[in-house]
């Protein structure tokens, strides 16, 4: 049990009192960025990249992992209370979840959402300790042609899955990629998309793109409706936010069913956990129907125990993959490799070998993480929603603070500055228009890896194509990726068939 | 990129009537623009993809380049962009692209551009006088600026908030983490 033992001192490291406060703090912030109705945690981790540079990488990565889960707990809290969802990973808990909380079960409902999170983040995080090492020491065999596989089956899956139009979804994509090229080309040294600003020789920051689109593009998405559309209603919860012994049994099959369908999204690089909570959601309604007294419309548990418990479990072995494998499967993993490389460290098969230390004690502050927020959330949930207080104006101009603060820290550049509000206005065109901004983040994350592994490739086999193709592992990818298409080709057909049902 | 910002969204999103009633029914069309506006999605490909194409024309490339050089993977990136701003523009040509209405009145257009101005110059002007007054200043006239643009209906109160709150951020950033942000024209007294 080697990774037992390692985990163990990942435990002794991360239960000092300075990396518990670093989960703490992780875990509070997240879930308040998750609690407020349009911010999401990709949004949270994307505006607190910046000020983590003054941390040890340890200390930093130990807070994103809060940061992000906590995200996904708070955001139910609000899909339930409001009916938004704060991300999109959570609109399936607000079908059943809002139901109930209209029904007068709004503590019931919150603390199912919660357990569910716990009990899907939980076997998520076990599994990734026990799987990891292994997919890792399987990837480390990996060449050039493999990564590029592995690089398009994100991009092509990313972009054609998550959206509703693949068109705009690769369009995105395009755009990320593109992004990636610019500055100094290390191969041949050849100066790229720069016209001779040396402000863009180094390229343009993964923060300034990653805080443009995730964060000011969702500012100023919000400020073109904010005084239109009419304020959400929020349901008050009060009373008992623990279960009965009914409401266990009656939600602790939905709970198994979700995380069982959660986990392997996480290493399907098809943008994160809104797949999975769908999946999941829609399985329990079909159970639903063959039992005699068929709850789902009136607020059934399980319609919201599922989804939950699917979507924590994804993004547990998303962490898995991303540490594994280098791939991040959604904007928020995409960020997190965004900061490891800002550190210097490059996620996959290397890493568990290079920095153990880091590697299990993240791995350990999961497990912390996962404690921390159930006890924070379970039966204060209600106390969250009532960040709701702070007036929107001045919510939004702190953010908008933030976001300069972070990319004139890193950059000292008015330069940055102004890029960063030029990409945030296309960030705002394209969520206005429904186009997706996971691959954008994805092509730009990964873009460097599949043009140098592509390049590589052709490099050692003399331009010639057919290397892409040879070895059984790009050829079983592209397979995959083959299945996954046809799949959502097939659900997309058969969505439009039934539409007027 | 940033050259297709907010200059192209002006001119493409002005002859957009309200977009929907309450029910989620296209309404009478009064312009051939309605539920069109997302052609402006086409046009920042196609503005990137050009970006690409220039940058790859004038691109110096040394001797002895091997095969696929650095001008081979942008290659294909612009003739993709290009490629998808045309089924971009031909999807919404076909199918326009009606948002909800939410609000029970009636806007000539869907976004509210004057809350979208009011946010991004306040941003504007906060990166172009960063460097000359000073983070405190600057940021705080950014505030003031958002919040105005989100409808804070207290401009006096809201001076005070974003003096506070810019102020709070440099003590916390530049004093206590070390973060370097410009004291500007508050600088040279003390």
């Amino acid at each position: 049990m080697d990774s037992l033992n390692l985990l163990m001192e990942g435990f002794s490291s991360a239960l000092t009192p300075m990396n518990m406060l670093w989960v703490l703090v992780g875990c509070l912030l997240g879930t308040a960025v998750g609690v407020l109705p349009g911010l999401g945690s990709s949004m949270a981790v994307a505006l607190l990249l910046p000020v983590t540079f003054a941390l040890d990488p340890t200390a930093a990565f130990i807070m994103f992992a809060g940061v992000y889960f906590g995200g996904m707990f708070g955001d139910s809290t609000m899909a339930i209370l409001m009916n938004t969802p704060g991300q999109a990973s959570a609109i399936a808990s607000t079908f059943e979840g809002h139901k109930m909380a209209k029904d007068g079960r709004a503590p019931q409902a919150l603390a199912t959402a919660a357990i569910g999170a716990f009990i899907g983040g939980m076997v998520a995080s076990v599994l990734v300790v026990f799987l990891a090492p292994a997919l890792a020491d399987f990837s480390a065999n990996f060449g050039p042609a493999e990564f590029f596989a592995l690089a398009l089956f994100a991009f092509v899956a990313t972009s054609s899955v998550v959206s509703d139009s693949a068109v705009k979804g690769l369009a995105a994509l395009v755009i990320g990629l593109g992004i990636a090229t610019v500055g100094i080309d290390p191969f041949s040294g050849a100066e790229r998309f720069s016209f001779g600003a040396p402000q863009m020789f180094d390229g343009i920051s993964l923060i300034t793109v990653t805080v443009a689109i995730l964060a000011l593009g969702e500012v100023f998405h919000i400020a073109s409706r904010i005084r239109r559309d009419p304020a959400g209603k929020q349901i008050a919860s009060a009373g008992r936010p623990f279960l009965s012994r009914a409401e266990l049994k009656e939600a602790a099959p939905a709970w198994a069913r979700g995380t069982a369908i959660g986990l392997p999204f996480g290493v399907i690089p098809a943008g994160g956990s809104e797949i999975p909570t769908f999946i999941s959601y829609d399985v329990e309604r079909r159970i639903d129907r063959r039992r005699k007294n068929p709850k789902f419309g009136k607020g059934a548990i399980r319609g919201l125990a599922a989804p939950e418990a699917a979507g924590n479990a994804t993004t547990g072995t998303a962490m898995g993959a991303l540490l594994a494998l280098g791939l991040p499967v959604s904007a928020t993993a995409a960020i997190m490799l965004a900061a490891f490389q800002q550190y210097g460290l490059q996620p996959g098969p290397l890493l568990f070998d290079r920095s153990p230390d880091l590697v299990w004690a993240l791995l350990a502050s999961f497990f912390i993480a996962m404690v921390v927020l159930l006890i924070i959330n379970l039966p204060f949930a209600g106390l969250w929603a009532k960040l709701l207080l702070i007036p929107a104006p001045y919510l939004y101009a702190g953010i908008t603070v933030f976001c300069g603060l972070g990319v004139y820290a890193t950059s000292g550049a008015v330069f940055d500055l102004l890029m960063l509000l030029g990409l945030g206005l296309v960030g705002f065109i394209m969520r206005r228009h429904g186009m997706p901004l996971a691959p954008l983040m994805i092509g730009v994350v990964l873009g460097p890896l599949a043009e140098t592994s592509m390049r590589d490739a052709l490099l050692s086999s003399n331009g010639d194509y057919s290397v892409f193709v040879t070895g059984p592992i790009p050829l079983v990818l592209y397979g995959l990726l083959f299945i996954v298409l046809a799949a959502t080709v097939r659900s997309k057909v058969v969505n439009r068939t039934r539409q007027d049902v | 990129m940033s050259t297709s910002g907010p200059s192209s969204a002006g001119t493409a999103e002005q002859p957009i009537e309200n977009s929907t009633s309450a029910d989620g029914q296209p309404p009478v069309r009064t312009s051939w623009w309605d539920g069109r506006s997302g052609l402006l999605l086409s046009l920042v490909m196609v503005a990137f993809s050009t970006y690409l194409l220039v940058g790859i024309l004038t691109m110096d490339v040394g001797e002895g380049a091997d095969f696929p050089g650095p001008k081979f993977f942008p290659g294909i990136l612009m003739v993709a962009g290009y490629v998808l701003a045309a089924l971009l523009a031909l999807h919404y040509v076909r199918t326009p692209e009606y948002p909800t209405e939410t609000s029970s009145r009636k806007y000539r257009t869907f976004t509210d551009w004057s809350a979208v101005l009011w946010t991004a110059g306040g941003f504007l002007l906060f990166a172009l006088t960063l460097e000359t007054l000073g983070w405190i200043i600057a940021a705080a006239l950014m505030f003031w600026f958002v919040a105005k643009g989100f409808g804070s209906r207290r401009p006096i109160f809201d001076v005070s908030l974003a003096l506070l709150m810019s102020s709070a951020v440099y003590l916390a950033f530049s004093i206590g983490l070390g973060l370097s942000l410009p004291s500007g024209i508050l600088g040279g007294g003390f």
